[in-house]
């Protein structure tokens, strides 16, 4: 092909350049979507339970993930700080993910077990009253927010769209799981769900 | 990465590469109606703008050329052919967990030498105690804060007031199993009136015999209160019921905080940490909190 053809044609150009972009798409990014252990769950990983699946929404909205990331990178010095690294079938019902990529704060998916619920209480409504050093931000007003079934069954709805496998019976279960529940205890309940999908959690 | 995914990549990396040779090939090749090297060439851009025959500067030509080589080397060296595994047989993976082991290796012979020591020499032992406080730091810090003092409802580790006991023993229990003190709420079982009795004795525990307000305090606090914070009000470490009578205060000292206390209860929970450090890690925690209050 002459290289004045594709010089002054734009619209070639264009094609041209989307297929040889494309390369790269096939060999990095379609295998991961069909390889089993990036779309099949990692043994011990399950679908978060409603009020989980409330504070994982809270945990979207205020924006948690500009300061921590959820994935601890397969360096020695992050696994000793933090416990065993990211596993792709770890997230496959995280939607969007939550991987991050600022820290801000410390990575948070292994928190899960680390401190007790009145600790996070106590810090989300002020850090610095058990941080002294702390820069991040109090959220008081999550305790005086409730979580509303109805926002948790359309929550579900749209992870069970997207391939989370929520049965009927999860559903019938949403009204009891939250009731009388702050957006602070949901929010608690999703931080303490974070661990690694082989790590034994005590408490 | 599975076999067919893997021969799919490789083939598609495979013709990508092919297909730079060929256009390198191709684009450098003199054409037949092309005019000289160096002449001027027959298109006229924008009314008067003309461009000459030049080639491409070799060295650039040669850039294209060592990023090919170079591209090919990767993929034998690494694993980035499809799903082969590269001659060197790296991944990061392995890499990590080497890593991981030489600094675990490490470690633990450290940890074991210094652990071998009793905990009340790790208390005034320098090495040990740089150990305890990185330890320290990523652990325990963010309850008890970072140099120890506590905060509202965590206990200041830095004096001498303990409410389980600050000796190797009872320290180490706290860290190994966790704690969790509970005080029971009073608030269907006092009235408003012997509520404001006790607390004008705990927010200032008299010296000698109390009297007054406080005499009528110390009354309802034998018998309600003394099972767990003791006849005189010293506390009791086997439930980590505080010792009243001092300056030093988990919650606080004055009448509102008291009032709270007494009515809702408290239970301050510390949780085990068994399952997230070695025994002798736990060792090396003790001495460091101990020596924090010599
Ligand atoms: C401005 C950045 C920022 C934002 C936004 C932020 N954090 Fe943090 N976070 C930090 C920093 C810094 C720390 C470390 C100091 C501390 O513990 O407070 C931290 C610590 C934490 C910890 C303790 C982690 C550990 O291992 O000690 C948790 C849990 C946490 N944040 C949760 C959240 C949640 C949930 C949100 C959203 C509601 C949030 N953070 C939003 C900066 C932030
Ligand atoms: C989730 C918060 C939390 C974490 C993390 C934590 N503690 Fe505690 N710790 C507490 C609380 C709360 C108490 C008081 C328990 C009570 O009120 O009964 C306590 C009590 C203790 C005590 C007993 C103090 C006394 O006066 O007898 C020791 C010792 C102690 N912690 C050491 C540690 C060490 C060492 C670590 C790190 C390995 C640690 N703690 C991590 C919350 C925590
Ligand atoms: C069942 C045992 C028990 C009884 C009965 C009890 N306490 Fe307590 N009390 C505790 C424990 C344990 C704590 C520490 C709680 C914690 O660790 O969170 C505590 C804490 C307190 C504190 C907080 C001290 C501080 O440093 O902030 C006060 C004040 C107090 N108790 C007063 C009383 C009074 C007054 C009564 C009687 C009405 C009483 N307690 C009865 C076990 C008891």
């Amino acid at each position: 092909m002459n290289h004045e053809k594709v010089e002054k044609h734009i619209g070639l150009m264009a094609i041209l350049i989307a297929v040889v972009i494309s390369v790269g798409g096939i060999v990095e990014i379609v295998p991961l979507m069909i390889s089993k252990s990036t779309t099949e769950a990692a043994p011990g990983v399950e679908p978060l339970e409603p009020l989980q699946v409330a504070g994982r929404d809270v945990y979207v909205r205020e924006g948690c993930y500009n300061c921590h990331s959820q994935q601890v990178r397969y360096l020695a010095e992050e696994v000793l700080r933090y416990g065993p690294a990211a596993k792709p079938g770890e997230s496959v019902y995280d939607h969007p993910f939550q991987w991050g990529s600022k820290r801000t704060g410390p990575d948070l998916s292994r928190v899960g077990g680390r401190y007790n619920d009145e600790w996070h209480e106590l810090h989300l409504m002020d850090p610095r009253a058990v941080v002294p050093e702390s820069n991040m931000p109090g959220y008081p007003w999550l305790a005086r927010k409730q979580v509303t079934a109805d926002d948790v069954r359309k929550m579900m709805g749209a992870l069970r769209t997207v391939g989370v496998p929520y049965t009927d019976a999860d559903f019938e279960a949403i009204p009891d799981a939250v009731a009388g529940k702050t957006q602070l205890d949901a929010l608690v309940a999703y931080l303490q769900s974070l661990k690694a999908s082989d790590q034994e959690v005590t408490q | 990465m599975n076999p067919t995914t893997g021969w799919l990549v490789a083939g598609v990396s495979l013709l990508n590469i092919l297909a730079c040779v060929w256009l390198i090939w191709a684009t450098s090749r003199r054409k037949p109606n092309e005019v000289a090297e160096g002449a001027v060439k027959e298109d006229v851009w924008d009314g008067d703008l003309r461009e000459l025959n030049n080639p491409l500067p070799r060295w650039w030509l040669n850039l294209f050329i060592i990023t090919i080589v170079f591209a090919i080397g990767y993929m034998v060296v690494f694993p980035g052919f499809g799903h082969m595994a590269g001659v060197l047989d790296w991944s990061k993976r392995g890499e990590m967990e080497s890593k991981l082991a030489q600094l675990t290796e490490r470690r633990e012979a450290k940890l074991n030498e210094l652990a071998a020591f009793p905990v009340a020499e790790i208390a005034s032992h320098p090495d040990a105690r740089k150990v305890g406080q990185e330890l320290f730091g990523s652990y325990c810090a963010g309850c008890h804060g970072a140099n120890a003092e506590g905060a509202r409802g965590y206990p200041n580790l830095t004096d001498d007031d303990w409410l389980y006991g600050g000796t190797p023993q009872a320290v180490v229990a706290s860290i190994t199993n966790g704690r969790g003190g509970v005080m029971t709420p009073f608030l269907s079982q006092l009235s408003n009136e012997q509520v404001s009795q006790l607390i004008a004795l705990v927010a200032d525990w008299p010296e000698g015999e109390p009297s007054g307000r406080q005499a009528e305090g110390m009354a309802v606090f034998r018998q309600r209160c003394a099972a767990c914070h003791g006849m005189d009000g010293h506390g009791n470490q086997a439930l980590g019921a505080p010792d009243l009578t001092d300056d030093t205060w988990l919650y606080g000292g004055d009448p509102d905080t008291i009032r709270e206390t007494i009515l809702f209860g408290r239970q301050g929970k510390m949780p085990s940490h068994k399952a997230l450090l070695s025994e002798q890690e736990i060792k090396l925690l003790a001495g460091y909190v101990i020596g924090l209050g010599q």
